[in-house]
């Protein structure tokens, strides 16, 4: 009972904060009033994730849409947690964007109304109990989320938008095909065939072509919204032209969480489809990801494209441990799901003074960072080296259970390659941050250093702390309660 | 759902791939629409609370949606006609290629009528050849409009139908997203003077 309240508060509360915040006489008091709603928020996204992570196995509360299974309760704190920060940063960023697609006045109170529709449809996402829900709220993040892609309004901007919205609407109409075909296979009826409990009971029974079939639709589909290779065109302009804040929920929350749903279709659907036929698509979607990612990261990006293609690279490692599937493999998606999200997070919130201290890292490599802004250039450090995962960042163990995982499960090969392709991956990123933080600086260590520069500092040294704690909590989690109810699927 | 509706829902997917005006593929995608809705209404038989609700989303696929579409394109007037990046004769057998080989490609599905099953990949297929192969935003708003359809072709005919609040929540988003896209095309014409998506390509590596 009393999580179903908190459930409805969560999105409720931002929901009523974005629809309140049109009302607000200023852009001053729309950032007050949405950092108060964000703060309540979060806190009932992380009191959620703690009834989620503590509730005794197999025996996880749920209502009538929802559920609150170990999964659920990971993704919930990555969202709060990354939610608010963007939600705190906001300000900075709309302090200085200027004139938007809505034009000066409107800006912050629309931005703020998009931000928390999207927000709340990314919260309800990991705790929906039911494939066909799980899709609608995938699709209720496009719009928007697009809206906020082209927040600036500028040509490019709208050029990414405009992909954003075309690619990932035909990709879901795609997997609703594939959702109508299991609903048949399933044998029709009322919703709750679709319920993620049922469809795993009753995956026995299904026609292993039919179900084949509606697998490899919803995986494809879904491919399009988590950004897999061959079908990541949005991905890295999207990310790269909408306002920081926004790019951190994009790659930190959004693309996980759709890749949930795709994990959690695999684990009702293993026992129909078998698992070669998944793991294969799994490791090739992966593999592919990665083969792509690595060359874009040792060529010359401007910093948040650069921070784009890391998510297509990071993208991939996660659909690899998925693919491999055992309990090392698992516990490694798990660690890296956590670390990628704050350290991509911290690295798009350093946009933020790095882009008002030197707008033409838009469009070229952000140069000697360390001259021009010590808390910026410590956050951009920390953000890259956990991305590239330099020990002890928690992406070098994951990578490492990942890799051994597959070894595990019998998959030399592909744990070979798909760790050449981390080395490269690895060796690019290192290069760019040497460049961007001791190459010679601009013009921009002439100007002054922005005031958002000292929030950035503070969340890096938040985020640090969150790091290191996940690299401990990383030789804690093989075998424990969570990672047995992740490979047991949704309760 | 027989065959003859089918295909003409098919042919009308054709006629969005191919017409060079803005204003023929919205009445196009609005006719194939309404011949939807109107299969939905007669599979909804004596059930009261199907009718209404294969009524409703008839109005809303067949007059809202394409209205919505009419009015973005009244928004962004074009002096000429956007040259297309193909000529009809590319775009046909690009289509056809698509559709046929998806067909081919895609096993039985489960529905019991095969018919509505190749009608909807197929459709999905033509929306997907729509927005690569249409430069205007609001040629590719439609091709989305095309591909919902082919997939809302399978949802009518699925045995029994699918949960009233499935498909109401598939209607929502369609309309959320459309409705973007429509906010798009305007800004773009805004812009850049046309609804020409090919003058947007600036975000290359």
């Amino acid at each position: 009972m009393i999580d179903t309240a908190l459930v409805v508060a969560m999105l409720a509360v931002p929901l009523g904060a974005g629809g309140l915040g049109l009302l607000a006489p200023s852009g001053r008091v729309a950032d007050r009033l949405n950092l108060a709603a964000a703060g309540l928020t979060a806190a009932l996204a992380l009191a959620l994730a703690a009834i989620a992570l503590l509730a005794a196995p197999g025996e996880a509360p749920s209502g009538s849409w929802y559920v609150l299974d170990p999964a659920a309760g990971v993704f919930l704190a990555l969202i709060g947690l990354v939610g608010f920060s963007s939600a705190a940063l906001s300000p900075a960023y709309l302090r200085h964007a200027g004139r938007s697609w809505f034009g000066e006045r409107r800006s912050h109170v629309t931005y703020y109304a998009a931000f928390n529709l999207f927000w709340a449809a990314l919260l309800a996402l990991p705790l929906a109990r039911n494939l066909a829900l799980a899709w609608l709220l995938v699709e209720a993040t496009t719009a928007a989320s697009a809206l906020l892609v082209a927040f600036s309004g500028k040509r490019s901007a709208l050029e990414a938008g405009w992909k954003y919205v075309v690619l990932t609407t035909l990709g879901l109409a795609v997997a609703l095909l594939g959702i109508l075909v299991l609903f048949v296979a399933a044998g029709g009826g009322g919703l709750s065939t679709l319920d993620w409990s049922a469809l795993t009971q009753g995956a026995g029974g299904l026609p292993a072509d039919t179900a084949l079939a509606a697998f490899v639709l919803i995986m494809v589909g879904l491919a399009a919204k988590i950004g897999w290779a061959p079908v990541h065109n949005w991905l890295p302009d999207a990310h790269s032209e909408a306002p920081p804040p926004v790019s951190a929920l994009l790659s930190a929350a959004l693309l996980p969480t759709v890749l949930l749903i795709a994990w959690r279709t695999k684990l009702a659907l293993a026992p129909a489809v078998g698992q070669t036929a998944i793991r294969e698509l799994f490791l090739g979607f992966g593999l592919l990801s990665l083969a792509i990612a690595v060359p874009f990261l040792w060529r010359p990006l401007p910093w948040k494209r650069l921070l784009a293609y890391s998510s297509l690279e990071h993208m991939g490692i996660l659909a690899l441990g998925i693919g491999f599937g055992t309990p090392l493999a698992i516990a490694g998606v798990l660690v890296h799901l956590a670390g990628h999200g704050v350290a991509k997070a911290l690295g798009f919130y350093a946009a933020v003074p790095l882009l008002r201290q030197e707008p033409e890292a838009v469009s070229a490599p952000a140069r000697g960072i360390a001259r021009a802004s010590a808390p910026t250039a410590g956050a951009m450090s920390l953000s890259l080296i956990s991305l590239a995962g330099l020990p002890p960042s928690p992406l070098f163990v994951s990578e490492l259970m990942i890799l051994l995982g597959g070894m595990d499960a019998g998959l030399l090969a592909v744990s070979a390659v798909a760790a050449v392709l981390l080395a490269l991956g690895f060796l690019g990123l290192a290069h760019a941050l040497i460049e961007g933080l001791l190459g010679e600086a601009g013009a921009a260590a002439r100007r002054p250093r922005p005031r958002s520069a000292r929030a950035v500092a503070l969340l890096a040294g938040v985020a640090a702390a969150v790091l290191l704690a996940l690299t401990v909590t990383a030789y804690w989690l093989p075998g424990s309660d969570v990672v047995q109810a992740l490979l047991g699927g949704a309760a | 759902m027989s065959s003859a509706p089918i295909a003409t829902l098919v042919g009308l997917g054709f006629g969005v791939v191919l017409v060079r005006r803005r204003s023929l593929a919205t009445l196009l995608v609005a006719a194939q629409s309404l011949l939807l809705g109107i299969g939905a209404l007669s599979l909804a038989g004596g059930d009261g609370g199907g009718l209404a609700l294969a009524g409703g989303i008839l109005v809303v696929r067949a007059l809202a949606l394409p209205g919505l579409l009419a009015l973005a394109r009244r928004r962004t007037p074009e002096p000429a006609l956007v040259a297309p990046s193909t000529t009809v004769l590319v775009r046909l057998l690009i289509a056809s290629a698509v559709a046929l080989a998806a067909i081919a490609a895609v096993p039985p599905l489960g529905v019991a009528d095969r018919a509505a099953e190749h009608g909807a990949v197929a459709l999905l297929c033509l929306g997907i050849a729509t927005v690569v192969t249409r430069r205007p935003a609001l040629l590719q708003a439609i091709g989305i409009l095309v591909a919902e359809n082919g997939v809302y072709l399978l949802a009518v005919s699925v045995p029994g139908g699918l949960p009233a609040v499935v498909e109401l929540g598939v209607l929502f988003d369609l309309a959320l997203v459309l409705t973007v896209a429509a906010a798009f095309t305007q800004k773009i014409h805004e812009r850049v003077g046309s609804g020409d998506t090919d003058l947007l390509r600036g975000l290359r590596d």
